[in-house]
């Protein structure tokens, strides 16, 4: 009797707030193309891959807010998991539809750290072999309204993640002794250093910092430095520095503002991304985005796939809809993108409505519907 | 494990196909099949389908034109980020300069108003030709064609103008001899009229011209013109399918302002290049129309196609953005945003053809902001939404 007292409340609440965004969506709906000078008629075509875990329930969130925000965006859904290989699609139609997309937009996918098949590729490293997805960008920025023991974070970890210690070459030569192979090229770490740089300049970012562990690996990790140092000669306007991995991960935890953009080979930027996604409230704050030439995946920046959550209606949609706010940027929807952004900030600085893992009791649909309800619409 | 191979080619298929289904743009052309290899090959500044292009404003209505690209990419969503640098004119040393060849070299691609060089002492070399000599943009393409709706002399132009851009008589090497005797040296070299007269014929090939003429005056300069004449006529036999004749430039300028339509393809040395199209772009409307684009091996600059600063005008809202309008046109279609670059233009044919809103210099009455306006305007109503 007692939980149903307290909880009538909460659902009047819901209720209402469904109903009044409802009713904004479709009063403004005819004129909003006009108000935001942008044709209505022609829309814009994404991949989406829900992913494993609580991905297909963020996925949800996001499509209930372009629903509600009128964004023109159409989705090509695909049940894409390792897990799951019987319900899985081909990796060939996911790829051919990404790359002809050029936008996409992904959930986490579960990796097991076991192989029944002797297969040592992860899907995840297949798709981005297969599209050459060889940068990844996770820009790690403190959120108003979430308490953290360091505010002010804003920088941006590039990190190459085609190559490495992913490349899966693997072999067992003698019994009991394994050797895994760490890959590093000359052209795919100037490739990742030049993007660094060209990041850096695109967004007016003063510094590049290299991470590396060349003391130690002096060939492999001696060549992405040597790369990383060539490149910034070409760019005598920022500057460059370099920093040993273990002394950045400590760095990272104690004075996090002194980092700008960082590039880093594959794990290591694996290992900072999560440490910088935790200090501004974890993997459910945190959006990323990976790019190959052609192509962009965006895709939460902290990968876990939360799957002991599923179907509990708790996990935070706040990374799948920065997601979404940045695949919107870059389709040339820059006033739906900055909706989005906002009515999510607005939500996170009010502080009324809050997922678990940022300190709060609400669930995912609750939020969601705060941010519905927060969608600054054009007026009619 | 060979199953494993297998499934990985298939899918490098699957992409290969999906690319290779829009035909390869210029850019990639440039980058990935170039005609010397590059010692240092620097990857190209493309990110998830957005290019990196540098931008240098310079000087005059330079500024404000750059402005009118951006507002007009903005509203056709042109997936383009620029690098803005701008070079002070008054600067004796070059710091900004070299900076905005270091950016060249990392992009790839530029587009330009006019570098002003004001300094007067001669040991400092023009910029725009420095900036030629120094990315070795071997070869100018001027393509003049008539617009309709724009009062012209002559109707219904259609011709590409090729110039040999880095040598002949712009190698300043000047010297005064004896008092009161300047020698100035004309340098015409076999490897760099080979390298133009190949990319004309490949140009033609490509974009299905018949006939190239060669322009020169070896009956004077017999050695050094004779020689760009000479190879232009050794390439041509490469291309039986297409015509090739030659001309002498005083010749060729009387035809040009009399019988325009004889022509197709020219090719030239660099002053002459010069001189015949300012002709050209005064048969079909004056300096504020047509763009230019320098090629070389690994870079490409886009720029309106008389080399004028305006300054006169500037500031003054009239100057013409059509040129600067057409040379970002001319660099999307480079870079193999056909979409964006076809969008562009049909909204500038519109306003000219259509809405007949031309700057004084065509003899409208229209200001700068009113044309850029209306190219927005038929932006948005344009029924595709490329991105």
């Amino acid at each position: 009797m007692s939980v149903l007292t307290r909880n009538i409340p909460r659902i009047c609440v819901q209720a209402s707030q469904t109903v009044a965004a409802r009713s904004i969506h479709s009063s403004t709906n005819t004129n909003r193309a006009a108000a935001l000078a942008e044709r209505p008629d022609t829309r814009v075509t994404a991949t989406l891959i829900p992913g494993d875990g609580v991905g297909p329930e963020l996925v949800y969130s996001v499509q209930e807010v372009f629903k509600a925000a009128g964004v023109p965006v159409d989705w090509e859904s695909y049940f894409f998991s390792e897990v799951n290989p019987t319900l899985s699609a081909p990796l060939d139609d996911v790829a051919h539809s990404i790359s002809k997309n050029r936008v996409a937009l992904k959930g986490i996918l579960a990796t097991p750290d076991y192989s029944h098949t002797g297969e040592l590729q992860t899907l995840n490293m297949k798709l981005r072999n297969a599209l050459d997805l060889y940068a990844n960008v996770v820009h790690v920025k403190s959120l108003p309204g979430i308490k953290c023991r360091h505010s002010n974070i804003d920088c941006v970890i590039i990190r190459e993640q085609t190559e490495g210690e992913y490349s899966a070459l693997e072999h067992e030569s003698v019994r009991g002794v394994v050797e895994c192979l760490k890959i590093v090229t000359a052209k795919k770490s100037q490739r990742i250093a030049k993007f660094a740089f060209d990041y850096a300049i695109k967004n007016n970012r003063k510094k590049v910092t290299a991470v590396h562990k060349a003391n130690i690996m002096k060939l492999g990790d001696g060549l992405f430095l040597r790369s990383c140092e060539e490149m910034a000669k070409l760019y005598p306007n920022i500057e460059f520095e370099k920093m040993i991995v273990d002394n950045c991960t400590m760095q990272m935890v104690s004075n996090p503002q002194q980092f700008d953009v960082m590039v880093t080979p594959n794990l290591y930027g694996n290992i900072v991304d999560n440490i910088a996604s935790g200090l501004v409230g974890g993997a459910g704050v945190v959006s990323g985005s990976s790019y190959s030439a052609e192509c962009v995946v965006f895709e939460p920046g902290a990968r876990h796939t939360f799957s002991e959550a599923v179907g509990k209606n708790v996990a935070n949609p706040t990374a799948m809809l920065l997601c979404s706010s940045k695949l919107l940027r870059h389709v040339n929807l820059n006033s739906y993108s900055e909706m989005i952004r906002n009515a999510v900030e607005k939500v996170l600085k009010d502080g009324k409505i809050k997922t678990k893992d940022i300190g709060g009791q609400n669930s995912t649909q609750e939020f969601t519907y705060a941010v519905i309800s927060n969608l600054d619409l054009p007026k009619a | 494990m060979a199953l494993r191979i297998v499934h990985r080619n298939s899918l490098k298929c699957v992409c290969n196909v999906a690319r290779a289904q829009s035909t390869m743009s210029a850019f990639e052309i440039q980058h990935k099949t170039p005609l010397i290899k590059k010692q240092h090959p620097i990857p190209v500044a493309m990110y998830g389908g957005r290019n990196a292009v540098t931008m240098l404003p310079g000087g005059g209505i330079g500024p404000e034109l750059m402005d009118y690209v951006r507002e007009v990419f903005k509203y056709a969503g042109a997936p383009v980020d620029f690098e803005v640098i701008d070079i002070d004119p008054h600067s004796e040393e070059s710091t900004a300069f070299d900076y905005a060849i270091t950016s060249i070299k990392r992009n790839g691609v530029a587009i330009k108003g006019n570098i002003e060089t004001k300094s007067e002492s001669a040991g400092v070399l023009s910029r725009n030709v420095a900036l030629r000599n120094e990315l070795d943009l071997f070869v100018n393409i001027l393509h003049c064609k008539s617009f309709p709706g724009i009062p012209a002399r002559q109707k219904d132009i259609d011709i590409l103008i090729i110039r040999q851009n880095t040598e002949g008589e712009y190698a300043m090497l000047e010297h005064e001899s004896v008092n009161g005797v300047v020698e100035s040296m004309k340098v015409v070299t076999e490897s760099n009229s080979n390298r133009v007269a190949r990319y004309a014929f490949e140009f033609a090939k490509r974009t299905g011209r018949k006939k190239i003429t060669t322009i020169h005056k070896a009956n004077i300069m017999k050695l050094s013109d004779g020689l760009f004449l000479e190879t232009s006529r050794k390439i041509a036999k490469e291309y039986p399918e297409i015509e090739h004749n030659d001309m002498i430039i005083d010749n060729c300028c009387m035809q040009l302002v009399s019988k325009p339509h004889q022509f197709d393809v020219m090719i030239m040395t660099n002053l002459y290049g010069s001189i015949v199209s300012n002709v050209l772009c005064g048969l079909i409307g004056g300096a504020g129309i047509l763009s230019g684009r320098n090629y070389g091996d690994h870079y490409a600059l886009f720029e309106p196609g008389t080399r004028n600063t305006g300054t006169a005008i500037a500031g003054k809202n009239i100057a013409n953005p059509l040129a600067m309008l057409n040379a970002s046109v001319d660099m999307l279609n480079h870079l193999g945003h056909k979409q964006h670059a076809s969008l562009i233009m049909n909204a500038m044919m519109k306003t000219i053809a259509e809405d007949r809103l031309l700057t004084p210099d065509l003899g409208g009455s229209a200001s700068s902001t009113d044309v850029v306006q209306k190219v927005i305007d038929h932006i948005l109503q344009a029924d595709i939404r490329p991105w």
